[in-house]
């Protein structure tokens, strides 16, 4: 079975997010950016299929800032291919990223799609349904366990309130990955640098990725505070202190 | 008529008789070099290592060690003087059995003879002494062992495995080696006096507890006497055989194991870690295909991996237990113990190896012993950091070193332990908690989670701007350290020890977003690439720093920063604020303006006492500052962890029955008179305040991190805004 992942970066937010001039983006000068933690369990999943039945692992990332890291390490986690797609600014959307990744997966024998099911800066739809209804196969979103008996693939899919469902596919087919079974696995740097060493990126151009979203931002702006919220000030003890206080009040 | 002091050796022996205990030593000899051989050979197994860099110093020092028994004495006075004893006593009358056999196996063929004489009285007279001084260290080990009982004799386990594992032949090996020597010593004494009994020469009063047992013998007939000598001499001498015969199969071979082992002693060890092992050769991987590029190897995975060091510090170990009772994971109640991890691997790699051990731990059926059933057959593939010792308890080590500093006999439990971590973590099998701080480190260089750029946010609210160390020269550099930077509970305490420099006019500065975790605790994690990025990322903004020395307020980086970054190419003068200051207050610029007089009790941070040595300076500033300090029972380099060290802050510890940090309040709880716990460590600090907290003791006791007294002392005018700061944190 051959698995792709692609893998979508995103914007750290460790740091503090700034809007640019314009006031339709965040200023990406100052960003940081990272996987995207639904990316990260789509490829935990697909390394758990790899070891359980055996497969082949390629992962995919727009080229950027961070890729070469974060491809490294899928590497060293276990993926057995890294492909980096060029010619597209990281700051592509959602329908610019699954145009790219469609394009690349046509030199690509593959199976199965195993992606994050959204990221935190999908603004125009998650990249799952798109990239599957550009590729003209099924999808199933929100997957948190992916099981392959022969040449059927047994898909764990959770719906609101508790229910969950168990569904049949069979190759090929994109699924978006809410959480992989375990934990995603830790990459020793030793061995993220071992492979920095010896193995290649392989590149693909972006090619034809089309215009972009199909909608426009007018204006981006942190949430102005409401009136129900009270922001408690100070220090970790005031803040400390307030809050017992708080709680206390409401105890009776 | 005058005799020529003397004796006749094999007195009353037939030539065959002589001929048939020749044999019979013989027999002994190349038993005992046979299982000498196996031990050897075992040791060889092991991966090469250079240990031979001033060979004669390392030979002189061990010499010593082993001539005084400074190791054995260290901490416990008693089996000390047992040890010396027998020790001593062993060594002379081996030294005599030594001039008895050259002078009538080799001196008697040229015509010569030493035991006559003079030279026969005094070896008389000294070897009838030292035989007391055997007996007397005998008989002392003999009370020690089974009357007074030591808790560090107890051979039970950490971990139970279900009372799966049979220890009771270390109990029988113990008892054959002790009683065995006393009756090799008294039939000796039995021997001599049924000698001296037949005809009482005078000169025989030199060998005074021979003569003494003789007078009342001397009554008996002669051919009583003869034939008593004849059969004590044969059980005295089978009995020494015997002993030699059995030396390399028994804890007796630590005779030889330990004198090595101590001659090998790396001083440094634990201080700084090993690189990861190089990678095994070609064709050490049985797939026979040649390595395009060897990778190191990730740590320890197999008996195979340890060096010959590391597993003649297995067969050096006696079972003395005191790493056992100075453990704290094992007094925390966790599954490690580092005796029975030396003793554990020891067991594997006899069985791995088809050494043979006979008076050892055996292991039940039930027992997850991978060898139980004997299957030695895969022995050496064996997973030695899952299988022979759980990943649990490679945990549960906190790195305090105290099994290294307690060892008599120069075990370095340390190295191996992270070795084997370092297996763990290549193989992803580690706490999630650490895997998030490992993570965290990775990504930002700290385990807080934190954008590096608010590294120096700390400083904000200081009275002066502390200068950027990356943009212009300073005095000292004070490398701050994590939790001195991130921890809400800790930043008040950096910013006190940031006015109290600015107050004694230390020209300093720090390095903002230029200084990543230091990497101490990373390394003992076993992340040993991490550690590695994270050092060379540090010592790159060093290098571009214009400074003289380095001060840190915590241990584990000052560890880190002057042992180990050295061999990195980083080699700078570093301080401990405490070491700073105390110089300050020598030279007077910095005065006290407040004695403060209070009774405090000192918690000797592990990686500072213990790791380098730094004792004197924590109690030198708390002298300046008026405390009167009283000792808890373990202090100084024998101080107790706080649990924290070894990355255990990062991971889940609820294998721990009773917190190390508790046990140690409770010990400062039992002072008289003391309110006030100082520490001079931000884990400490952390880890004491939750655990008054936890115990409930806060009226009674509080902790202090030393740099709020000084504060206290030097300056009485800003101490109100510092002292109602930390009140508020301690609260």
């Amino acid at each position: 079975m051959n698995i792709v992942v692609p893998i979508k970066l995103v914007p750290d937010l460790v740091e503090e997010l700034e809007i640019d001039d314009d006031g339709t983006d965040l200023d990406r000068d100052f960003l940081s950016l990272r996987i995207n933690e639904f990316c990260d369990h789509a490829l935990e999943e697909a390394l758990q299929l790899k070891d359980a039945h055996g497969a082949t692992v390629t992962v995919l990332a727009l080229d950027g800032d961070e890729t070469d890291k974060v491809l490294y390490t899928a590497l060293a986690k276990g993926a057995d291919r890294a492909i980096k797609i060029t010619g597209i600014d990281g700051a592509a959307t959602s329908r610019q990223t699954a145009n790219a990744v469609a394009n690349a997966l046509e030199g690509i024998d593959y199976d199965l799609v195993l992606t994050g099911v959204q990221a935190a800066d999908d603004r125009d739809g998650q990249l799952p349904v798109l990239l599957a209804s550009r590729l003209g196969i099924p999808h199933v979103s929100v997957v948190s366990e992916v099981a392959i008996d022969g040449d059927a693939i047994h898909i764990k899919k959770e719906y609101a309130g508790g229910v969950t469902a168990t569904l049949r596919a069979k190759p090929r087919v994109v699924l978006g990955v809410q959480a992989a079974r375990e934990t995603p696995r830790y990459a020793p740097v030793s061995r993220v640098r071992q492979i920095m060493k010896e193995a290649e990126l392989d590149e693909v151009e972006a090619g034809d990725v089309g215009a972009g979203a199909t909608s426009s931002v007018r204006r981006m702006f942190t949430p102005d505070k409401g009136e129900g919220a009270e922001m408690i000030e100070g220090d970790a003890d005031a803040i400390a202190a307030k809050l017992a206080e708080i709680l206390n009040a409401k105890r009776s | 008529m005058p005799e020529t002091p003397t004796r006749e050796i094999f007195l009353h022996f037939s030539t065959a008789m002589e001929l048939v205990f020749y044999a019979v030593a013989a027999v002994a000899s190349v038993v005992f070099l046979y299982g000498f051989w196996l031990r050897y050979r075992k040791i060889r197994r092991g991966r090469s290592e250079h240990r031979f860099d001033d060979l004669v110093g390392r030979i002189r020092r061990a010499v010593v060690q082993i001539a005084t028994n400074a190791t054995v004495r260290k901490g416990d006075r008693f089996a000390g003087l047992a040890h010396a004893l027998i020790f001593w006593g062993f060594v002379v009358l081996f030294i005599g059995t030594c001039i008895v056999a050259i002078d009538h196996d080799i001196l008697r063929w040229f015509g010569l003879k030493m035991l006559q004489g003079t030279f026969y009285l005094w070896f008389s007279l000294t070897l009838d002494v030292f035989g007391v001084v055997f007996i007397a260290g005998l008989v002392l080990m003999i009370v020690r062992r089974w009357v007074m009982k030591p808790a560090q004799l107890d051979y039970k386990r950490a971990d139970e495995q279900g009372g799966q594992v049979d220890r009771s032949g270390y109990a029988t090996d113990d008892m054959i080696f002790v009683w065995l020597l006393l009756v090799i010593a008294v039939t000796g004494y039995v021997v001599e006096a049924l000698r001296i009994a037949e005809t009482m020469p005078a000169f025989e009063r030199w060998s005074i507890v021979g003569w003494v047992l003789a007078g009342p013998l001397s009554g008996l007939e002669t051919e009583t006497l003869v034939n008593w000598h004849v059969w004590t001499w044969w059980f005295h001498g089978l009995c020494a055989l015997a002993f030699v015969a059995y030396i390399p199969f028994s804890k007796m071979m630590h005779i030889f194991t330990d004198a090595v082992n101590l001659v090998f002693v790396d001083e440094r060890a634990a201080r700084r870690l090993p690189p990861l092992p190089p990678a095994p050769d070609g064709n050490g991987d049985g797939d026979g295909e040649p390595k395009k590029k060897a990778a190191p190897r990730m740590g320890y995975s197999r008996i195979t991996d340890f060096t010959w060091k590391e597993l003649l510090d297995l067969d050096a170990c006696t079972k003395c237990g005191r790493c056992h009772v100075a453990c704290p994971a094992r007094a925390a109640g966790t599954t490690l113990s580092p005796r029975d991890l030396i003793l554990d691997l020891r067991s594997f790699a006899n069985e791995a190896f088809g050494t043979p051990e006979w008076l050892t731990q055996r292991f039940g059926r039930e027992s997850k012993w991978p060898l139980r059933d004997g299957g030695t057959a895969t022995a050496l593939d064996t997973d030695v950091a899952t299988d022979v010792i759980r990943p649990e308890t490679l945990w549960s080590c906190t790195t305090c070193m105290a099994c290294v500093a307690a060892c008599p006999v120069g075990i370095e439990h340390l190295t191996g332990i992270v070795q084997m971590r370092r297996h763990l973590v290549d193989g992803g099998t580690l706490d999630d908690n650490l895997q998030g701080a490992l993570m965290n480190l990775g990504d930002y260089g700290n385990s807080f989670g934190e954008s590096p750029k608010k590294r120096g946010r700390w400083t904000k609210g200081l009275s002066f701007k502390v200068k950027n160390a990356k943009k212009e020269p300073v005095d000292t550099l004070w490398f701050v350290g994590d939790f001195a930077s991130f921890d809400p509970r800790i930043q008040g305490l950096s910013r006190t020890v940031a006015e109290v420099f600015h107050t004694a006019g230390i020209d300093f500065g720090i390095l903002y977003d230029g200084e990543k975790n230091a990497g101490n605790d990373v390394r003992r994690v076993g992340e040993e690439g991490l550690f590695e990025m994270l050092a060379e990322e540090n010592i790159a903004a060093l290098d571009a720093a214009t400074f003289e020395q380095i001060v840190t307020t915590d241990p584990h980086t000052l560890n880190t920063l002057r042992n180990e970054y050295p061999d990195l190419g980083a080699d700078y003068r570093v301080l401990h604020y405490t070491g700073l200051l105390a110089e300050r207050f020598a030279s007077g610029a910095l005065s006290v303006s407040r004695r403060l007089g209070h009774r405090v009790t000192y918690h000797d941070p592990c990686y500072l006492a213990r790791y380098n040595g730094e004792i004197d300076a924590p109690r030198d500033v708390m002298r300046a500052i008026g405390l009167d300090v009283v000792e808890m029972p373990r202090c100084g380099a024998n101080t107790f962890c706080c649990g924290a060290g070894g990355g255990r802050i990062w991971m889940d510890t609820s294998n721990e029955q009773k917190r190390t940090s508790e046990q140690r309040i409770e010990e400062a709880l039992e002072l008289d008179g003391v309110r006030v716990f100082v520490t001079t460590c931000p884990k400490d600090y952390t880890m004491y305040t939750d655990a008054v907290k936890t115990l409930g003791c806060g009226d009674r006791i509080v902790v202090k991190d030393l740099i709020e007294l000084v504060a206290e002392a030097i300056e009485p005018e800003s101490v109100e805004a510092a002292a109602s700061d930390e009140a508020g944190a301690a609260g």
